[in-house]
């Protein structure tokens, strides 16, 4: 039985017997292997052994394809505390990629056809997701500025005021990806998932998909979730002074602390597409739908965009200095 | 043989033709744009200047005058220029007209537009016009101040009234510095989102019934005034500004200068 993104539930594709995942009773789950056993898998299936990277937790069987969940790589501390399941099926997210290479408005004309995916893989990333406590403590000088005109004099009034702002500081579950393999960057793009559909994990949502466990644990991962969110804290702190026309911080400190850390799987689509004898990756939302990587870009495409902007602008200026000036040149 | 005929018959036409139109803008122009009184100019660059004002006296519809003297006869230099303009007008007939007076006598330079100029060149684009003569005037290059008049005073001329020529906003370069601009952004823009936005924004993953000001205070420090002046009017002074009415009843729109 595989796990189908369109009801949620456990189905047999041969006779559709559905299983409620919520409410599957956890002994059915077999866990052959205890921790610290040799790590040897056999496709319960077909009986073939099944070789797989040591971070691998889900896959399929190579000689039956049957689904596989290497269950005691997901126990103990391996286990995750929560997972987003798939929403978008394999012929959905195929239909959704092709739908984004049309919209590449400087990709290649031949890219834009869509129909050279070579390869989709439906991947349960591994994520932290932190809950982060913190407060700010904020020094600022703030100014206002008046000018004003007494005969033939300009006077500029400039008001200093201190300003001291004490800010509790709260974040829920900012994510961070925990897998070596997947780039930093697109993984950050996937962003936003849908926290409402965030379930309790259970072992047979990985069922017909590619799952890994985490490289790096929530201590490592601690400093890139930081340098997430410094930059958001700064935004909220510039909201909170306001009515100045310049402010300059002279002492702002800001301590914040994981309250609290989920280790969660994230549902992505990893998209392989040839194009022009290389291999471009995708990444997928496997619930928004939302697609991201770099697409080839055509300099042709980009020099037209370019002169057809710069000209018809050109020409709208133009056009609307004639009407006012009555001349053209 | 026929056809050499033909070409014989047509000659005097031809030739009346010519006459005719030589002999219009003759009338019309009679040589008298120039009026050097106090001698500033050889008689080479008089007549060189002659043409250059008929040449664009004709485009514009309007006399381009220059007229010089070492002794404005008591008068203020808008009153002198003001008879001198209505003796003329009333003598020619010609009432369309950019005038360009200086008086060395008094070092003072008086620009004036009558009839549609009044409209074409306006007090404001006079103003304009002196800015770029004035340095001709204290070097002493009158014939390059007057052309430099003609020449600029046709250009303004092209302009709908009351709009400012030299804006920036009617520049071409600007337009083609904006429109270089627009399209970099816009395209850089189109290139670094190729690869999917980032759509989290810093409201994403606040925590809204926690994330607060627990206290906070504004306190006034002190205060600092700066002064500056208002600069005063360009070098040499303007005064006449906004044009008048002459002795003889012509309104005209105008502004001086001392040099």
């Amino acid at each position: 039985m595989a796990f189908d993104s369109d009801s949620g539930h456990l189905s047999c594709p041969s006779c559709g017997h559905e299983e409620n995942i919520e409410t599957f009773p956890e002994q059915n789950i077999e866990r052959k292997f205890g921790e610290g056993e040799a790590k040897e898998y056999h496709c319960e299936n077909c009986g073939a052994i099944i070789l797989t990277e040591a971070e691998t937790t889900a896959t399929h069987c190579s000689f039956c394809g049957a689904p596989v969940v290497l269950a005691d790589r997901l126990t103990g501390d391996l286990a995750p505390a929560k997972v987003i399941p798939f929403t978008v099926s394999k012929d959905e997210a195929v239909a959704a990629f092709k739908k984004w290479t049309r919209g590449g408005r400087l990709t290649p004309r031949g890219f834009m056809s869509g129909d050279r995916i070579k390869k989709m893989t439906g991947m349960y990333v591994p994520f932290w997701l932190y809950d982060i406590e913190g407060e700010a403590h904020i020094q600022a000088i703030g100014t206002q500025v008046r000018t004003y005109q007494s005969g033939d004099t300009i006077y500029t009034e400039t008001n200093f005021y201190d300003v001291f702002r004490e800010i509790d500081l709260s974040y829920l579950k900012v994510p961070a990806d925990a897998s070596e393999k997947m780039d930093d960057v697109l993984m950050d793009k996937l962003e936003p998932y849908d926290y409402s559909e965030l379930k309790d994990f259970r072992m047979p949502y990985l069922a017909g998909y590619l799952a890994e466990k985490y490289d790096f644990d929530d201590e490592q991962l601690f400093s890139r979730v930081e340098s997430k969110i410094v930059p958001y804290i700064d935004a909220y702190i510039s909201t909170t002074i306001s009515g100045y026309s310049s402010v300059s911080y002279t002492n702002k400190q800001i301590d914040a602390q994981k309250k609290k850390v989920y280790y969660t799987l994230f549902p992505v689509w990893m998209v392989y597409y040839d194009f022009d004898n290389k291999e471009h990756t995708f990444a997928m939302n496997g619930q928004t739908g939302k697609v991201v990587g770099k697409p080839p870009i055509s300099a042709g495409k980009v020099a037209l965009w370019f002169t057809g902007i710069a000209v018809s602008s050109f020409a709208v200026m133009k056009a609307i200095a004639f009407a006012v000036g009555g001349v053209l040149w | 043989m026929r056809n050499f005929h033909c070409k014989w018959v047509w000659m005097p036409v031809l030739a009346l033709l010519l006459f005719f139109i030589g002999g219009l803008s003759v009338s019309a122009q009679t040589g008298d744009l120039i009026h050097d009184e106090a001698g500033l100019l050889s008689g080479e660059e008089t007549q060189e200047l002659e043409a250059l004002a008929e040449q664009y006296g004709a485009e514009q519809n309007v006399d381009f005058l220059f007229l010089t003297t070492d002794n404005t006869e008591g008068q203020s230099i808008e009153g002198y220029m003001g008879d001198f303009f209505d003796d003329r007008a009333d003598s020619t007939g010609r009432e369309d007209a950019v005038l360009l007076t200086i008086d060395i006598g008094g070092r003072e330079v008086y620009l004036a537009g009558f009839g549609t100029a009044e409209r074409t060149l306006d007090s404001e684009r006079v103003d304009l016009v002196l800015d770029q003569i004035i340095p001709e005037m204290q070097s002493g290059d009158y014939a390059d101040a007057f052309e430099e008049t003609v020449v600029t005073s046709s250009e303004y001329m092209e302009y709908r009234p009351g709009v400012n020529p030299e804006s920036i906003f009617l520049k071409t370069w600007f337009h083609l510095a904006i429109a270089l601009l627009l399209a970099g952004i816009i395209v850089g823009s189109m290139l670094y989102n190729a690869g999917g936005r980032v759509t989290t924004t810093p409201g994403t993953y606040v925590d809204r019934d926690h994330t607060r000001v627990r206290s906070q205070d504004d306190r006034f420090r002190n205060k600092t005034v700066t002064r500056s002046k208002i600069p005063k009017n360009k070098d040499g002074g303007g005064f006449g500004g906004g044009g008048g009415m002459t002795g003889g009843g012509r309104s005209f729109s105008g502004g001086g200068r001392s040099f």
